[in-house]
């Protein structure tokens, strides 16, 4: 009788979420409002559900393309043109998906982020061996992104004094100050900004008819040189990279979804790789056009990127040359929103301690501390004078190779662990194509990786 | 607060709080899992090659230094 009365009375929602511990309660919040989009079947609801539902796959891939992509894919077009990298971006597109599409079936179904499943489902050597790797690589990768914005602010007469603690303020106002709802909005609001070097390319007056052609004869105008393949290798290593697995399956988390949500996830991942491609493939023929052929094949300084900027300058004008300054201070903010975050989540998983964005900062102080840190470190390694910045990118990237395929063969474990994944273990097909995958990477990470430290060996 | 009108009662309420899996789901134990077969072989495949991208990565910074 007295379950009766309780299920016919009204419930006061606010009453209810107060009894939520505050994580849960914004997450609630959120998810009642999805779970309303979902109820309604008009067609703009379900335009407003998408966009509800677009977050972490946009966010990880778009930050992808963070500063050292940037310069890379600049690097590219003005030693290569674009005459084998823009179908191969193309490529890229579905490599990058079905890669991160797993991290999304493993977070609806699990509720866990990587480090954590990790380090619970194959001990604490894998577990700390992953959360070290992952770590040491995202402070590393910090130190880039923060190459990035003091250079790009450089450009505009900013100090790296005030161009780091700016990139500072920043950051840690989106990342501490923000709760993950309003945190991941601005953050896609930021990542928007990386589709500035879109219209950059009609600065440039490209010759549309040899980027088509590119597409159907797709061959390399030096051949096969061993700097070809460093390039093409330092591509890959741009284009998947061991913090995007972390980074999306704990967003995912943190945001809430369930298996209800898996085909959003999916359409999220998919328009974000899409984005990342088009903006990667934008930066190739600015500089393909541009800066390719200026210089006599061999000479180094098509990869000085203070040259391929005042080659720009000189050839089509100031205006583009700001707004590629400011897509690269976009670019290292954007990632460095997304790796500090990585960090924190990680370290979060990996000892149990509360983990999410929604935790307001002194309540999850201990959260936010490790990102915090990798941030501070990697800003005052930047301000260092004389600091070798050249070799610390190669140790981040070398420490990405060799952590790449240990974080591919968990990925492709736990995707197909019956135990915690249930129905929604990898079909045939998508192991098919993750273990192909997987061996492509893992050859060009470690070659990549050896390429580095013994760069005469190929 | 809004008002959702698909939330009438506590029931519904609790009916939302399980679909959306609104608790903590690291609570539940998970087990380690069971290493053999093509995974054992894997591991190994694993620990040599960090091994040796390490003894070549310490190779090669000395010789860069």
């Amino acid at each position: 009788m007295a379950k009766e009365i309780k299920e016919n009375e009204k419930v006061d929602i606010q009453e209810k979420l107060k009894e939520l511990p505050i994580e849960f309660r914004l997450r609630a919040i959120d998810r009642l409002n999805i779970r309303e989009l979902r109820k309604k079947k008009t067609k703009f609801s379900k335009f407003l559900l998408l966009l509800a539902l677009i977050g972490p796959g946009v966010i990880v891939m778009i930050a992808d393309n963070d500063a050292g992509g940037v310069i890379t894919y600049a690097q590219t077009g003005s030693i290569f043109g674009i005459g084998f990298f823009i179908p191969f971006m193309l490529l890229m597109i579905p490599v990058a998906y079905i890669v991160q599409e797993m991290t999304i079936r493993l977070a609806a179904v699990t509720g866990r982020g990587h480090a954590e499943l990790i380090w619970k489902r194959y001990g604490k050597f894998w577990g700390a061996f992953s959360l070290g790797d992952l770590v040491i690589a995202n402070a590393l990768t910090l130190i880039t992104e923060f190459i990035g914005i003091t250079f790009g602010m450089g450009l505009f007469g900013i100090n790296p004094v005030e161009a780091v603690l700016i990139g500072i303020a920043f950051i840690s106002t989106v990342t501490f100050g923000l709760r993950y709802h309003k945190w991941e909005r601005i953050s896609l609001v930021i990542a928007a900004f990386n589709l500035i070097f879109i219209p950059l390319v009609f600065f440039a007056h490209p010759n549309w008819s040899a980027v088509a052609n590119s597409l159907s004869t797709w061959r390399v105008s030096s051949g096969f040189t061993p700097l070809f393949l460093y390039v093409l290798l330092a591509s890959i290593g741009t284009t998947i990279a061991p913090w995007m697995l972390f980074f999306q399956q704990s967003s995912e988390v943190d945001k809430g979804i369930i298996p209800e949500d898996i085909n959003s996830g999916r359409r999220d991942t998919l328009i974000g790789a899409v984005v990342m491609a088009a903006v990667a493939i934008a930066i190739i023929i600015l500089t393909g056009t541009v800066v390719y052929g200026t210089v006599s094949n061999g000479s180094t300084a098509s990869y000085n990127i203070q040259f391929i900027i005042s080659t720009m300058g000189s050839k089509i004008g100031s205006l583009p040359v700001d707004l590629f300054a400011i897509g690269l201070v976009d670019a290292g903010l954007i990632a460095a929103i997304a790796i500090t975050a990585s960090t924190s989540w990680a370290v979060g998983e990996a000892f149990n301690w509360p983990k999410s964005i929604n935790l307001p900062f002194l309540k999850g102080r201990k959260f936010y501390i490790p990102g915090l840190v990798s941030m501070a470190f990697a800003a005052i390694i930047v301000l260092i004078p004389n600091i070798p910045l050249g070799f610390l990118n190669l140790t981040v990237q070398v420490i990405a190779s060799v952590f790449m395929p240990a974080a591919l063969l968990f990925l492709l474990l736990l995707s197909n662990d019956k135990r915690i994944m249930g129905k929604y273990t990898n079909k045939p097909w998508q192991n098919i194509a993750s273990i192909s995958i997987m061996i492509f990477l893992v050859t060009a990470s470690s070659l990549y990786g050896v390429s580095l430290v013994f760069p005469n060996l190929i | 607060m809004k008002n959702y009108k698909f939330i009438k009662n506590d029931k519904d309420w609790q009916n939302f709080i399980k679909k959306e899996k609104l608790f903590d789901r690291s609570a539940k134990p998970i087990r380690r899992a069971k290493v053999k077969g093509l995974i054992k072989f894997a591991f190994w495949f694993l620990r040599i090659y960090v091994i040796v991208m390490v003894v070549l990565i310490i190779l090669g910074f000395l010789h860069l230094l």
